[in-house]
């Protein structure tokens, strides 16, 4: 699944690590999320969308 | 530090698996004092030979409680993939070697053997996992 994790993350000048902290996962995990290597869970998608304050379907992007 | 000695439960998974490996190289060292070569199976045997297995099977209980308590979903994955990876590596080893003992004069592989070899899969996969994730 596509996501806009980099582009939202640089938007607030955030790093990945500070992405991480924020979800409370690891900056591997925000890494596998952005490179699209992983899919979060539905609760992890929730809580990224909590911490942008966006929807989930404003994040994340159908193939 | 790899992300995974920062979440709590593998503070935990140490304090139940050190301990556990410490009974077990102990045990083994115990067994190998107390019961000579090709003893036969009695109680006393018998009871302390099983020792080092149940702590063996301590070992492997931390290991899964590991994974049922993992916090960081993505650090989870990469950790039940590769305890996947060891399945199938020690299973494929067991096999194999198990054809190799029924049709040719090969050393017999002591069971005890497997869980070691499941270990050593374990490595194997985060290799594997490193260089397919480059």
């Amino acid at each position: 699944m596509k996501n806009r994790l980099k582009v939202l993350r640089a938007e607030r000048d955030w790093n990945q690590q500070d992405l991480a902290d924020a979800l409370g996962v690891s900056r591997q995990s925000v890494n596998a999320i952005e490179t699209g290597k992983y899919d979060p869970s539905l609760p992890l998608a929730f809580r990224i969308a909590d911490v942008f304050a966006l929807p989930i379907e404003a994040i994340f992007l159908r193939d | 530090m790899h992300p995974l000695f920062r979440d709590p439960a593998y503070n935990r998974y140490l304090k139940r698996f050190i301990p556990a490996s410490v009974v077990y190289a102990g045990a083994i060292v115990l067994a190998s004092m107390l019961i000579p070569d090709h003893a036969k199976a009695s109680p006393l045997t018998i009871g302390i030979a099983l020792l080092p297995g149940l702590a063996c099977t301590a070992m492997i209980w931390a290991m899964a409680r590991l994974l049922v308590e993992m916090e960081d979903e993505y650090l989870r994955l990469i950790e039940i993939k590769k305890a996947l990876i060891a399945t199938g590596f020690a299973l494929g080893v067991a096999a194999t070697w198990g054809l190799l003992e029924l049709y040719t004069d090969v050393p017999k592989l002591p069971v005890f053997l497997i869980f070691p070899i499941w270990c050593f899969g374990l490595a194997v996969g985060q290799i594997w996992i490193k260089v397919r994730d480059k």
